[in-house]
């Protein structure tokens, strides 16, 4: 028999609470770092170090910051 | 063998020259699924059929009151195999709830990593499940005059496949020595590798949610995903070529083989891969961005395409009872008495289902007999309830879509009457070009070759995904997520392809929490017992009247040909139910609590 600790919680606490705003939550996109309005993204939303010298070395190519 | 507990099989003598014989469990699939059967061994035919399945498992129950946002992860968990099909088809009903449209570069990371689930999921099951039914061993020990037929057959695709006899492509398929066996081991590792870099994690992804995914869109990760696919579309147009020579073998050496696991063609498909462009998840023009899939949605009733009408699909949707351990619920709540088109929607339908579970003794005799409920879909000029079935998934959806004339991109098309997919050269082979046409019957051998079809059509349209996918990051279009409130009241419903075939999630969501969701995927419409009008399930239908053509005699008999008609449904039991512990009592604990709950 494995020996476990009493759980802290009963286990049908819900996972989300009403009224504390998640990732998905309306508005959130807008004020993420790096993320444009027309769905295109610069590299701040990459590192917030310098991220305007992080750019693509033509205004032809698209900005693609890395993960 | 009335109540059967023993492993493989059993068999007991009846009067009338039938013997009972009975598989329970059968095996080289999931869950626990039972076929008894009453075996004619003078004419040489099954003379009844009654499928079983003895597991609960509860999702429709334990998800009311979940808040909706975790339903994806939640019902995932549903399958082990094809739970990203359940993640992605809860997705697109939350979308549906939700009033959201994910971005397009989304919507092709979602079609990527379901195209790789589709050729990793085909390619495990028919070459290391379904074909250990066509190895040499067994066929050896079932039908030893067909082998020494086979060892003396050429294959007539040998210089595609480099099989030069039957006998060979069969060798090659015995399990854990066989070189196919092999290869398509490597195989489902490399197209799960695809599956990860798209949906994060296999088979319970970690970047798909409602509203789009949280995969990075960088080049890279689509590079590596098409060098993988690369190096998969050698082993698929082998494989394409292996199989139509066994198969066609099978059908001229055993002359009437067309016949094993023959139904009349009632078939339902429910579409898969949305289309960015005409998907909006709104249900008001669900009938538009329906057609508008990669995979059309569609109904087959005796070769004929009834409908590509997804709302005409939910609509005719109808969860009987009659052979299965529920009470029924015609008193039972109303969840939604009209879809957002008008339409009424009936008590029997999956947004108004409310499950009661009732266990009772298993009674194969008139009684009741099967955890799995019966879904019939209500034709609506006849009143028919028809018993689709999915025909393991490929038939159904490459029949659908070649009917319907609706799918036109380079690699894969369809004319109308038949599914063309070009599969361009790669480093190990040529250009191929295949040509799907809807075959003369719905029967066991062509539910399987339409596997190996489907396996191209699904790496054809990857290759078109993910070009697609990169065009929107060449021009930068980054955007992969949508913002979106959970709505206090709403309804959604979504219809996706699993592997296996059909699947739709039903969901009523009431002040903010899940109130009704039922997740139908494709098992519960195969292994359906016989309805409240009586109307046997397909396996149950499929294998009745079906001829024997194994070599034993009754005491040596293995049921081979009852046994690959069975799997040629690919049937998968976890889903097929909806997790019951005996003497009454329901698991009801669950998860992840969160700060502030209450």
């Amino acid at each position: 028999m494995i020996k476990v600790g009493k759980p802290d919680v009963s286990p049908d606490k819900p996972s989300h609470t009403r009224g504390v705003k998640e990732g998905n939550s309306t508005g959130n996109y807008d004020r993420q770092p790096g993320h444009l309005p027309d769905g295109t993204s610069t590299a701040a939303r990459s590192t917030g170090i310098n991220p305007a010298q992080h750019g693509p070395i033509l205004d032809s190519m698209p900005n693609l910051s890395p993960a | 063998m009335k109540q059967g507990t023993e492993a493989r099989s059993g068999r007991a003598a009846t009067q009338g020259g039938l013997v009972e014989v009975a598989f329970d469990p059968i095996t080289r699939i999931v869950g626990n699924l039972g076929i008894y059967t009453k075996i004619d061994f003078a004419n040489r035919q099954v003379a009844e059929c009654r499928s079983t399945s003895s597991i609960f498992r509860g999702y429709s129950v334990f998800m009311k009151g979940k808040d909706p946002r975790d339903a994806h992860f939640i019902t995932s968990r549903i399958c082990g195999i094809c739970g990203d099909n359940h993640a992605t088809c809860s997705i697109y009903a939350q979308n549906m709830a939700y009033g959201i449209k994910p971005p397009p570069l989304a919507e092709w990371i979602i079609n990527l990593g379901e195209a790789a689930e589709y050729m990793f999921d085909h390619t495990l099951f028919q070459d290391n499940l379904v074909f250990v039914d066509f190895c040499e061993r067994m066929v050896a020990e079932t039908n030893p005059g067909l082998l020494a037929t086979a060892k003396n057959t050429e294959a007539p695709r040998g210089s595609v496949h480099g099989f030069r006899t039957i006998a060979d492509i069969m060798t090659a398929f015995n399990p854990f020595e066989g070189s196919v066996y092999k290869e398509a081991l490597q195989l489902s590792r490399i197209t799960r590798e695809m599956i990860c870099l798209m949906e994060g994690r296999h088979v319970h992804p970690s970047t798909l949610y409602p509203g789009g995914v949280g995969t990075v869109a960088t080049p890279q990760v689509f590079t590596d995903y098409l060098v993988r696919l690369t190096r998969c579309l050698d082993f698929v147009k082998r494989s394409v070529a292996m199989n139509d020579d066994i198969f066609d073998f099978f059908l001229e050496a055993l002359p009437g083989y067309d016949q094993v696991g023959r139904r009349r063609t009632l078939l339902g498909c429910w579409g898969a891969f949305q289309n960015p462009a005409v998907c909006d998840y709104d249900y008001r023009h669900m009938s538009e961005w329906g057609r508008a899939a990669y995979v059309t949605p569609g109904i087959v009733v005796d070769g004929q395409l009834l409908t590509t009408d997804l709302v005409d699909i939910n609509l005719g949707m109808r969860i009987l009872l009659g052979s299965s351990y529920y009470d029924d619920w015609v008193n039972e709540e109303t969840f939604v008495k009209q879809d957002p088109l008008g339409n009424p929607i009936d008590q029997r339908h999956p947004w108004n289902q409310t499950t009661l579970p009732n266990p009772q003794k298993r009674d194969l005799d008139g009684g009741k007999y099967s955890w799995v409920m019966s879904p019939r879909w209500k034709h609506p000029e006849t009143g028919d309830h028809l018993a689709l079935d999915t025909g393991g998934g490929p038939l159904a959806r490459l029949w659908a879509t070649a009917l319907a004339g609706e799918v036109d991109t380079p690699y894969v098309r369809s004319t109308g009457h038949s599914v063309q997919i070009d599969l361009p050269k790669t480093p190990g082979m040529p250009e191929v070009n295949l040509e799907w046409t809807p075959p003369q019957y719905a029967n066991t051998i062509e539910r399987d070759r339409a596997r190996a079809y489907f396996i191209a059509y699904a790496a054809g349209m990857a290759l078109y995904f993910a070009e697609k996918a990169l065009d929107e990051v060449r021009a930068g279009r980054t955007k992969v997520f949508t913002d979106f409130d959970v709505p206090d009241e709403a309804i959604g419903c979504g219809f996706h392809e699993a592997v296996r075939g059909v699947l739709s999630h039903h969901l009523v969501i009431r002040d903010g929490k899940i109130a009704n969701y039922h997740p139908y995927p494709p098992t519960p419409w195969n292994a359906s017992p016989r309805d409240s009008y009586g109307t046997p399930g397909p396996y149950e239908d499929a294998v009745q009247d079906q001829p024997i053509f194994e070599e034993n005699g009754p005491d040596e008999f293995k049921g081979i040909d009852i046994m690959r008609t069975v799997r040629s449904f690919d049937p998968c039991l976890p889903c097929g139910v909806h997790m019951y512990v005996g003497g009454g009592r329901t698991i009801e604990k669950q998860h992840s609590p969160m700060f502030g709950a209450q």
